[in-house]
């Protein structure tokens, strides 16, 4: 067996030395965390009232978020498929791909600019009925109300695929059988899709669960808050490091079984490309303007908002913006980690990725048993960031750089890296895999029998054919990276400032203007990094079969 | 000659497959049977992709159980993915064999196109070529690395009649003239009677002679 590890030692060992350096470097936060508790009591025996309300609203407003974005999800996703005719259908399918990406204070910000006390939807309603609402986004509806944009779309767009997939004989057969569009749905369209259902569901409620800018921002008052907004107030505003220890053990153990419950799920993310099939089924007439009446409405509550930032920002004061010293730092700060961590990225998964295949391979380690173990051990080294949130990983750095004294921007700038890098990996890792996975399986035996190894197999047969999903994934730990609001709350300071932390700033000092230039400047980033980097891989691609 | 001795392999599923037979040079040996009962399973062990659980393989007397893939004296053409789409097919014979110099190489690969029919097809993308086209580069490509077994896993089905009926005979006559040991596996007992010498059935995961 030994031997047969030694054959393959070339992307076993670069892979585990990975897997390892992420592990260590989370089972060393978790012992600054553990040595930093000063009592030695159970976190369970100090669990008081305030910690239960903080936990049962976490997971409440996860479940619900959950529920919401995924019967949206469906929906769409549903709509989608059978409207294939559908004006700017395209156009739409692309912008709720970005939807993953889309920084979330950005997304805030264009609701605040519509759904907000101010926004241009209570305008309108003032000026046809009135009327004028008081301030409803604030609270749970708001926090409900950001996460079905974020996570809806998102879902739409992975079931979408699974939708399409579905062979147009299944369709035919049952269009002969007569069945109604309820029967469709139940028989043949739920089954196809019920899998991936369940994978986006847990990824939904893991960043539901995490989520922080959103609950931060619209949360409202405390009894709005989770266990990220509670670990967050309690380090930059209560200065109370042992509360945010305790909420920090509690994120963390739940945030473990959520993640070991939810490994063997996909995470529905994938850069692969519908293809607007044809579904041989005429709708009928009341089931087609459902449809489209979704789709409409579901497209104007998505485009909205970033029309708001557009149409705001537009009006900014740029010269302004751009002369500030403070942008400009932010700016350059942002787009340097952004650049460093995407590049790591990538590099990290492509090493767990091309060792964990190792063990799903048959003419590779697949009968090992020991490889059951490595494998387990390598996709938990890279779904590290769902189990370890990142206010978590962040308190664990904020105390390193209490008590080994550094420049805070050593420190800052270590948090946020890997941050970032451990927040990419599992999506980055659910989209190479699978690609890597598909090319050994068509290659592996040829490679093996011509003795093509090294270097030049992965010029000749793997970087063709991986380039496409690589160039997606350089730009999705890109546009993570750039709009993460996690762990530069603890560190953000006039010195260290990244431009969400920047865009914060000038939202709670109500400098709106400025917000709504620095807003569009950090949309125009990501949309461009998101749609160009990923063109700019996929030329001379040779996969054709997406 | 190639020699299977008593070849067990075990499946995960617990199936065991048990192979024995003998190959000479400048022999074709077809071998036939239903899917799933381990025609492949027997090139693999063959080229090595599988380690078996006990038995030996030798060639010419040599020991050739334990060898990777690449050092084995075998190679062998898939039914697919037998080619780098997107690269010529004068660069994907070259990835196949061991350089000595370019000059060399490329003077063989175009007597070799030659041989098989695509004289003028070596700055061709592979992608444009046709399915039968494909398959013979392939084969050019198994012929110019010089080993002495070749090894046919399903590479002709899905070909349209004429272009197997060339492929067949263009197998027969290399085989005789470099003298290889050939095994093809098929589930078409029509192209077997046509080329080989003799025929084995793989049935309920053993090895049993039909015809000589």
């Amino acid at each position: 067996m030994l031997k047969e590890y030694w054959r393959f030692r070339g992307s076993l060992v670069p892979g585990l030395l990975a897997s390892s350096f992420l592990l260590t470097l989370a089972f060393l936060l978790f012992l600054t965390l553990y040595s930093a508790t000063s009592s030695g009591e159970s976190i369970f025996q100090t669990l008081d009232a305030r910690i239960i309300t903080l936990l049962k609203f976490t997971l409440f407003q996860a479940t619900l978020s959950t529920v919401l974005s995924v019967l949206f999800g469906t929906f769409l996703a549903w709509s989608l498929a059978h409207q294939s005719r559908f004006f700017a259908r395209s156009f739409l399918i692309a912008l709720f791909s970005s939807s993953l990406v889309l920084p979330t204070i950005i997304v805030v910000f264009g609701l605040i600019t519509i759904l907000g006390k101010n926004g241009w939807l209570n305008h309108l309603s003032n000026y046809l009925f009135g009327y004028s609402f008081e301030g409803f986004l604030y609270g749970l509806s708001g926090i409900l109300i950001a996460h079905v944009y974020l996570n809806a779309s998102f879902a739409a767009r992975a079931l979408l695929h699974s939708f399409e997939s579905i062979p147009k004989e299944r369709y035919k057969l049952a269009k002969s059988l007569n069945f109604s569009t309820f029967k469709r749905f139940k028989i043949i369209e739920f089954p196809a899709i019920k899998s991936t259902l369940l994978g986006i569901s847990s990824t939904i409620f893991l960043l539901c669960f995490t989520s922080f800018a959103i609950v931060l921002i619209l949360g409202g008052n405390p009894s709005y808050n989770t266990l990220e907004v509670a670990i967050y107030e309690a380090v930059k505003l209560d200065f109370d490091i042992s509360m945010a220890l305790e909420l920090a053990f509690i994120q963390l153990s739940i945030s473990i079984i959520l993640v070991l419950v939810s490994s063997t799920l996909k995470t529905g993310v994938s850069n692969i490309k519908t293809q607007s099939l044809f579904i041989p089924w005429r709708e009928p007439f009341y089931v087609g303007i459902l449809q489209k009446v979704a789709i409409f409405l579901f497209g104007l509550f998505f485009i909205l908002p970033l029309i708001a930032i557009i149409s705001d920002g537009l009006n900014s004061d740029f010269i302004k913006i751009f002369s500030s010293s403070v942008f400009i730092k932010s700016f350059s700060t942002s787009i340097y980690i952004a650049s460093i961590s995407s590049v790591i990225t990538v590099l990290f998964t492509i090493l767990l990725a091309s060792s964990k295949r190792n063990f799903a391979l048959n003419y590779r380690l697949r009968k090992s048993f020991a490889g059951k173990f490595i494998a387990i051990l390598i996709s938990f080294s890279g779904m590290l960031y769902l189990a370890i949130p990142s206010l978590v990983l962040g308190l664990g750095f904020f105390l390193l750089s209490q008590r080994f004294t550094a420049p805070l921007v050593f420190w800052a700038t270590f948090a946020l890296l890997s941050a970032n890098i451990l927040m990419s990996l599992p999506f980055s890792l659910s989209v190479l895999y699978p690609s890597m996975l598909k090319t050994a399986k068509r290659y592996d035996k040829l490679c093996f029998s011509l003795g093509i190894s090294g270097y030049k197999r992965w010029i000749y047969c793997e970087w063709p054919y991986l380039k496409e999903s690589i160039g997606y994934i350089l730009a999705l730990s890109f546009c993570l990276s750039l709009g993460d609001l996690g762990v530069i709350s603890l560190f953000g300071s006039q010195d260290f400032s990244t431009l969400p932390w920047y865009l914060y700033g000038l939202m709670g000092s109500y400098k709106n203007s400025d917000a709504a230039g620095v807003a569009l400047v950090l949309l125009v980033l990501v949309l461009s990094i998101f749609i160009l980097v990923p063109k700019l891989f996929s030329k001379g691609s040779v996969v054709k079969d997406r | 000659m190639l020699k299977i001795d008593k070849i067990i392999y075990k499946y995960k599923d617990e199936s065991i497959y048990n192979f024995s037979m003998q190959a000479k040079k400048g022999e074709i040996v077809g071998i036939v049977g239903a899917s799933g009962n381990g025609k492949s399973t027997l090139l693999d062990l063959i080229s090595g992709f599988l380690a078996p659980t006990s038995g030996h393989i030798t060639f010419d007397g040599f020991e050739i159980t334990n060898l990777p893939p690449e050092k084995r004296p075998a190679t062998i053409l898939f039914q697919n993915y037998n080619l780098f789409e997107h690269l010529s097919v004068e660069k994907n014979i070259l990835l196949g064999i061991n350089s000595s110099s370019k000059k060399d190489d490329l003077k063989k690969i175009y007597q070799i196109l030659d041989e098989v029919g695509l004289k003028g097809f070596e700055k061709k993308i592979v992608s444009t070529l046709s399915g039968g086209q494909q398959q013979r580069v392939s084969l050019a490509r198994s012929l110019l690395r010089d080993k002495p077994i070749l090894l046919l896993d399903e590479p002709f089905t899905g070909l349209d009649f004429d272009t197997r009926v060339y492929m067949l005979k263009l197998v027969k006559k290399i085989t005789k003239t470099k003298q290889i040991c050939t095994i093809m596996v098929t589930h078409e007992l029509d192209d077997c009677k046509q080329i080989a010498d003799k025929i084995y059935e793989v049935k309920n995961k053993k090895l049993t002679q039909l015809w000589v």
